[in-house]
């Protein structure tokens, strides 16, 4: 119940755990973008802004220059005109009439009364002049300037003068002298040239440029015809305070220029949000394209994360919880993935091989164990031994020697009492040393004291464990083998000690002694002696199975001469023995 | 075994990634190109009255400016004839089978030109009525002068510019009576006039559209009226024919004459004298105005306002060479 609520969780843990690193992983990225996205428009809005700025202010200076060029021809023709203002009459019609109508963009010359503004002469080229003038729009006393070489320039008009053609125009005017007359000369002109100039002026999609005055007027507008119809208007008001260079208003961005002394500043007119929006709005769709592809990829590559490695850890997990359930039936299939979720994999392989193949040598050993312990109290039960002794009481009763008898009694109780040890197969060695004693005296009865044997143990060695009944077949061993077939009286001698971690008892005998065939095979076959006691293999297949191969019988013998076995066991204290 | 299906996986991943940038590459391409410039121009026709009036004229330069600035090819197109509503239909068929996107339609006929256009506005194609009208629900919108007003102008100039004579008798040389903005012209102006004691008498000629006609009439009321002391004339061609006519007769002082748009020979008559104030209407944007609104339509984005009215200004001698009426009057080239 414990065990699958925490194979859930883990689960639970590890499936939520790659959920999350996707959800991680896209949410990052798509935050690190958004934000990357925000702070990209920002700086590219104003990048963009700072370079239509400039765009905005070298056309403009380019204009003016133009502009520029334009008004020094424009002064150039008023020289000429000065010029043939100081010719005879017929050479200087010939030459004012050759320059209207060569001039694309002259439309008029006229010559006025400096006192009285009264038109004197008109040069008007193809066009004709009205019979009567009834206004006249080029001749503005405010204009004349004050001497000559200097010239002034009106805001455009219509030229009223001609019959049934109304041109806009500016009107330049000068004082020159004719005759030894003041007077005051007008040159009418169209801007065409600069106009076609500045209509093909583009900024941006929709930008544009256009000339006002210092007053705000506006000289020429590629929309002219858009405002004198008050479908558009320039916000002159404020442009005309503004000093040269750029200013953002309104998403519109503005850039002024003027060349020293002109009356006349260029104005481009940028639209912020267009040139700038498209291109953000481009970026901003770029951005989200690439949002998509890191989504994609990272789904996909979460997919592939999933199936090389949190799937094969899933089935790894599964295969371990399976594995957990039922141990000896498990078979195991390996897991494929990545490099190291194969070599997990083919651990956990050995591994399980190894638990199955220790747990049924547990096994095997639990059972062998079992079985010789029940051999080992099978061997004390003997009915053989059993009688034996009981024949010796008898016959000390019927020989009145009732105080051994008392004494045979009490031995034989004794060691049943201690062989059986209330099922408990380890035992304090005092309580070993005892059973001992108790067979030896039981023995010697029986064979007439034909042996002797003494006791030499360690008093420290009395409270540490070990098997029961180990060193009683070892005596009845030496008894049977060694001593019984002696002529002379045997000894044997029982030695408890201890070395090191290590309890040895060892018990010698001064007997026949066997050859090293006799004492192997001892060891290895199972088999009793004719008395039907267990064999010193019990012995030492109980002692390895409880304490390990290091631990056991070793048997030392010379023919003739005797033999002494040893048994080592480790110590082991009371507090350390499982119940 | 397993590296394989994982390496084919991992190309599978590769390719789909690829071909997304690929897809998306389209995709953005299509996105610029359709930002920048749509792939084909819409097509607008302007179907005037006519074609050479400078009224026209001004009409078609101000659709021109729009059409260049909504990057829309136009085709301006217009009778001979201003009374010839027959060609006009002809030719709002023919827009209709060229796949034009939008109309702008001024009517000759205020009645026969409405089936023609109705059937364009069937055909899916939205048609803006500008300067004249048509009769019919269907046109998306109007934009033009509103022509009652305008008639209620000239009449309040009538007294304006005369020397507060005691009687008026009214002449009005009138176009087509089936045009839409010259009868309503017409009906503002004698609204004004009737509701005056001053005004004793009031006829009305009608003639074809044409200078010609219009001068021929006129010598033919004052002829036949010649108590006449105001001459109201309702468009340029029969402003011209007016102007012409007292001006032939010679008796600019005696006759007081309201005319209507910016013509400049029209504009020189006012200056002479011959012609006292001029009605002028904004052809220029009517024209710019229709475009606009005609491209708005295409673009799937109801008009503002389905009527709208454009400025008409009174010019009298007095103000015409004033900065802001010179800019009204005159046409910048």
């Amino acid at each position: 119940m414990r065990r699958t609520g925490l194979k859930k969780r883990i689960e639970q843990k590890l499936n939520t755990a790659s959920g999350v690193m996707t959800l991680l992983v896209v949410g990052i990225i798509t935050a690190a973008l958004a934000a990357g996205t925000a702070v990209f428009v920002r700086i590219y809005h104003s990048s963009l802004t700072r370079n239509v700025m400039i765009s905005g202010e070298q056309t403009t200076e380019q204009i003016s220059d133009i502009v520029e060029n334009y008004m020094a021809e424009i002064y150039n023709s008023m020289e000429g005109i000065k010029e043939a203002f100081s010719l005879e009459e017929k050479e200087k019609d010939e030459l004012l009439n050759h320059l209207v109508s060569l001039r694309p963009d002259a439309v008029a010359v006229t010559e006025y009364d400096i006192e009285t503004g009264e038109l004197i002469d008109a040069w008007v080229g193809e066009e004709k002049l009205k019979p009567e003038i009834y206004t006249n729009l080029s001749y503005d006393s405010e204009l004349i300037p004050e001497g000559q070489g200097i010239y002034s320039i009106s805001e455009p008009h219509v030229e009223s003068i001609f019959q049934d053609s109304y041109p806009w125009v500016v009107s330049i005017t000068g004082v020159m002298e004719t005759g030894g007359e003041r007077r005051a000369v007008v040159l009418d002109t169209k801007f065409s040239q600069i106009a076609s100039y500045i209509d093909n002026i583009g900024i941006g999609q929709h930008g544009y440029c256009f000339i006002m005055d210092r007053e705000g007027n506006i000289i020429y507008h590629p929309q002219q015809q858009l405002i004198f119809a008050g479908l558009k208007d320039e916000d002159t008001e404020i442009l005309k305070s503004m000093p040269d260079g750029s200013f953002e208003e309104a998403g519109i961005i503005y850039s002024i220029s003027s060349k020293a002394g002109s009356d006349w500043r260029i104005v481009a007119v940028s639209f912020v949000d267009e040139t700038i929006t498209d291109n953000l709005l481009s970026c901003v769709f770029l951005l989200l394209v690439l949002i998509l592809i890191v989504i994609t990829a990272t789904l996909i590559s979460s997919i592939v994360l999933t199936r090389h490695i949190t799937k094969p850890i899933g089935n790894l997990m599964n295969a371990m919880g399976e594995f957990e359930k039922n141990a000896e039936g498990f078979t195991y299939t390996p897991v494929k993935g990545s490099y190291e979720i194969n070599s997990l994999s083919d651990s956990f392989g050995h591994m399980v091989v190894r638990i199955q193949e220790l747990m049924a040598k547990v096994k095997k050993e639990e059972t062998t164990l079992r079985k010789t312990e029940l051999r080992a109290l099978q061997a004390q039960i003997n009915p053989h031994f059993l009688y034996n002794t009981l024949d010796s009481i008898a016959w000390m009763c019927e020989d009145g020697r009732n105080k051994e008898a008392v004494d045979m009694v009490n031995a034989l109780a004794r060691l049943f009492r201690i062989s059986i040890s209330k099922g408990h197969e380890l035992i304090p060695v005092e309580k070993e040393v005892e059973h001992a004693k108790s067979y030896l005296k039981i023995q010697n009865f029986r064979y007439k004291n034909q042996f002797g044997y003494s006791f030499n143990v360690e008093e420290q060695c009395l409270k540490y464990y070990c098997n029961k009944i180990t060193l009683q077949p070892i005596i009845e061993n030496a008894i049977y083998h060694g001593i019984n077939r002696m002529i002379d009286e045997g000894e044997i001698t029982i030695d408890i000690y201890s070395e090191g971690d290590e309890v040895v008892f060892s018990v010698t005998d001064n007997g026949v002694g066997m050859s090293p065939e006799e004492c192997r095979g001892i060891l290895e076959k199972d088999a009793h002696g004719r008395t039907g006691g267990i064999g010193i293999k019990n012995v030492n297949d109980r002692v390895k199975i409880y304490f390990g191969e290091k631990y056991g019988i070793t048997i030392e013998s010379e023919q003739d001469k005797g033999t002494k076995v040893t048994i080592r066991m480790p110590k082991l204290k009371e507090e350390n023995i499982e119940k | 075994m397993r590296n394989k299906t994982s390496l084919k996986w991992i190309s599978i991943a590769f390719t789909a990634v690829l071909f997304m940038f690929v897809l998306l590459g389209f995709a953005y391409r299509g996105f610029m190109e359709g930002k920048i410039s749509q792939s084909t121009k819409y097509k607008v026709t302007m179907i005037m009255k006519s074609t050479g009036s400078e009224f026209f004229k001004s009409v078609f330069s101000g659709g021109n400016a729009a059409a260049t600035e909504y990057n829309v090819e136009l085709y301006t197109k217009g009778p001979e004839d201003e009374e010839d509503f027959e060609t006009q239909n002809k030719m709002i068929r023919e827009a209709i089978e060229d796949g034009t996107d939008a109309i702008v339609f001024s009517a000759v006929d205020y009645n026969e030109n409405a089936e023609a256009v109705n059937e364009a506005v069937k055909a899916g194609i939205p048609v803006v009525n500008i300067d004249s009208e048509v009769n019919t629900d269907l046109i998306s919108c109007r934009i033009g002068t509103d022509s009652y007003e305008a008639g209620r102008m000239a009449a309040r100039a009538v007294f304006e510019v005369s020397g507060g004579e005691e009687a008026y008798h009214i002449g009005i040389v009138n176009f087509d009576r089936n045009t839409e903005n010259g009868r309503r012209r017409e009906e503002g102006f004698r609204e004004i006039m009737e509701a005056d004691d001053r005004v004793k008498s009031i006829e009305t000629v009608y003639v074809l559209s044409t200078p010609e006609d219009a001068c021929r009439g006129t010598k033919e009321l004052l002829a036949t009226n010649p108590e006449i002391n105001v001459l109201a004339t309702f468009n340029e061609w029969t402003s011209l024919g007016v102007g012409q006519a007292v001006d032939d007769l010679g008796n600019k002082d005696s006759v007081s004459v309201i005319a209507f748009d910016s013509n400049e020979i029209c504009v020189n008559f006012l200056e002479t004298g011959v012609v006292d104030a001029l009605i002028v209407q904004n052809p220029y944007a009517m024209g710019y105005l229709g475009v606009e609104s005609a491209y708005r339509l295409i673009e799937g984005d109801e008009p503002k306002e389905r009527d709208v009215d454009t400025e008409t200004t009174v010019v009298t001698r007095d103000n015409m060479f004033e900065p802001e009426y010179q800019k009204i009057l005159f046409k910048y080239e």
